[in-house]
């Protein structure tokens, strides 16, 4: 069985997709009853591979809301109290989607691994970022030509590129790409000279002088809201992949030939006929979601039954291989602009 | 043209400095100064909640047992496991050199004491077994989790012992209760409407007590709902009736 563990994007909305289940108890209460409400096994399905396989799996909702983030003990129990139902009802393996992940990572809640009566044990679990990393180069290696941009010319800044999923995208790019230039932008400057150092590549710069110099941008920051972006000083085409969670960049936004992609989406070649993606608000919910979900899902397809993705900086090129090719074979593939026709024009 | 990519207003870590911050410093050993003068003063209260709430459970499973005398045996292992927790809880506060404050936990209990006792002379076993077999069990169990967490060294190797007899019983309320579903669902249904808002009730009225021994109101209210809802999903309800029972908590 494979699980995953989901949230709502805001207490508004979770409050309506409660009372949509039938959650009356919760759709009703403000954010106190929130804070005390159980995580819940919302639905169960089957999905068959391309290959014919079949396996089960649980979608969970942790109950957590991103208003919680400001508490951060309610933060903390709504993710172990979530893992400790998924083990309790003998999940293999199970993707901590949204902030589940960003969470049990910046929180570090691996000194909790006692849950009541359960004690967690983390290779049931994975952050799903290897298959989210591989899919945004992917994204990015596919859709730029399409625009016009010779990815052996292009600049690509990576916002963000210290993260889990940052680091091995900047791998991967100075790796397995011709790209002509990496710039990587993130916040501390220690773990980002590393990084240098490890790539033995990429340049270091800041988010104002990589912006005008990109032809293509991949944001895997979870961004402050402050941040405004002034789109005429972007290169044109531009093509924006936003990777991070929240995915907050606009896309309502107005400028010509700059191209945002949803970055991190993987299509199902079939429909799968579960409602949980509906409530994650995915275009075509029968078949598209998150490639951290998809990831728990090809581990169970390949009986790989351990935290394929866990701790910070330890995605290696060899396991974005291993979890593309399967991805490919299992029958997911990454959204692209064509899904997505969100060519911006003034 | 002026063209602006704007950020969306979601929240972020990073809007929540301080939230890393405190979760960073936060130790988890932290514990209270169970020395102090208020320490023990909530805790003649607490303590004497869960001494009279072990009795309650001894009395009630012995009642219980008049009812389905076929049990008695079992029932009265349960009532004998209950005086044992007692006898543990008891020296807790006598370790830290508190006298119980019983007077105020039997009014403490009386409300949920009396429901108990008009089921019973009704001869309503399926009430009888929500009010003790969930609801208090639950209210047991979870006040106990969240107390291990903070408590003095020996009360926790204690309340460790206590919880592990206290998921056996827990799980013999429950099958009783599964295997009489179709029979006993309009009367726990019922039963719960009236019943579960003293929980709640008795939860607030002891949250301050409680939050001077470290132990957050919204924590126990937590592990509560995770108990309830636990024990209601093993005796067979689906997620929507479930759902109906607990709203009775926030009404």
């Amino acid at each position: 069985m494979f699980g995953l563990i989901g949230h709502s994007t805001s207490f508004e909305d979770a409050k309506r997709k409660a009372s949509m289940l039938g959650f009356d108890h919760i759709a009703d209460g403000d954010l106190d009853v929130w804070c005390t409400a159980p995580p819940q096994l919302v639905e169960n399905v089957e999905v068959k591979s391309a290959t014919g396989i079949s396996i089960e799996g649980s979608y969970i909702d942790s109950c957590f809301v991103p208003e919680m983030l400001s508490r951060f003990k309610t933060a903390r129990r709504k993710v172990l109290n979530a893992m400790e139902l998924a083990q309790k009802k003998g999940i293999n393996i199970t993707a901590l989607g949204g902030f589940t992940s960003i969470i049990f990572e910046n929180f570090n809640l691996l000194q909790h691994k006692q849950i009541r009566n359960t004690s967690l044990e983390w290779e049931r679990f994975t952050t799903g970022n290897t298959h989210t990393a591989w899919v945004i180069c992917k994204q990015l290696e596919v859709n730029a030509p399409r625009i016009g941009i010779d990815l052996n010319k292009a600049t690509v800044a990576v916002i963000g590129a210290t993260g889990d999923i940052g680091s091995a995208v900047c791998r991967w790019l100075i790796n397995k790409t011709g790209i002509s230039e990496l710039l990587m932008v993130a916040r501390q400057q220690e773990p980002l000279a590393l990084l240098q150092k490890e790539l033995d590549g990429g340049t270091i710069t800041t988010l104002d002088e990589a912006l005008p110099q990109a032809d293509i941008v991949v944001w895997v920051a979870s961004m402050p809201k402050t941040i405004d972006i002034d789109a005429d000083n972007l290169k044109k085409p531009c093509l924006m992949i936003d990777g991070g969670y929240p995915k907050n960049l606009d896309e309502k936004f107005q400028g010509e030939n700059v191209h945002v992609l949803k970055g991190g989406i993987v299509e199902f070649f079939n429909d799968i006929g579960w409602n949980m993606m509906e409530l994650a608000e995915m275009q075509n919910p029968q078949r598209e979601m998150f490639a951290c979900f998809a990831e728990a899902m090809i581990l169970e397809f390949e009986k790989c039954h351990t935290n394929f993705s866990w701790g910070r900086n330890n995605i290696s090129l060899e396991k974005m291989e291993f979890i593309g090719a399967a991805s490919l074979k299992h029958g997911f593939s990454a959204i692209g602009l064509d899904k997505q026709p969100k060519i911006l024009t003034v | 043209m002026h063209n602006e990519l704007k950020i969306t207003d979601m929240q972020t870590l990073e809007s929540n400095k301080k939230t890393t911050e405190e979760s960073i410093n936060t130790n988890p050993l932290n514990l209270p100064d169970f020395t102090t003068d208020s320490y023990k003063d909530a805790y003649s209260r607490i303590n004497a909640i869960v001494i009279e709430g072990e009795q309650e459970a001894h009395d009630n499973y012995i009642s219980i047992a008049t009812l389905i005398p076929d049990e008695l045996e079992e029932l009265t292992k349960l009532a004998r496991m209950e005086m044992k927790h007692k006898k543990g809880f008891t020296a807790c506060g006598r370790n830290l050199g508190v006298v119980a404050d019983m007077e105020f936990a039997k009014k403490f209990f009386s409300e949920l004491h009396g429901n108990f006792q008009i089921a019973l002379e009704k001869g309503n076993l399926t009430t009888c077994l929500l009010i003790q077999a969930i609801l208090i069990e639950a209210f047991a169990i979870s006040a106990y989790n969240v107390y291990i967490r903070v408590a003095d060294p020996f009360a926790k190797k204690i309340t460790e012992g206590v919880v592990k007899d206290e998921y056996l019983h827990l799980n013999y309320g429950q099958e009783w209760l599964k295997e009489n579903l179709s029979t006993c669902k309009e009367e726990l249904m019922e039963a719960n409407k009236v019943n579960l808002p003293l929980i709640k009730k008795m939860l607030d009225q002891v949250a301050d007590d409680a939050s001077v021994l470290a132990m957050d109101r919204e924590e126990l209210m937590e592990e509560f709902m995770i108990a309830y809802q636990d024990t209601l999903m093993e005796i067979g309800l689906d997620n929507r009736e479930i759902a109906r029972m607990a709203m009775a908590a926030i009404v």
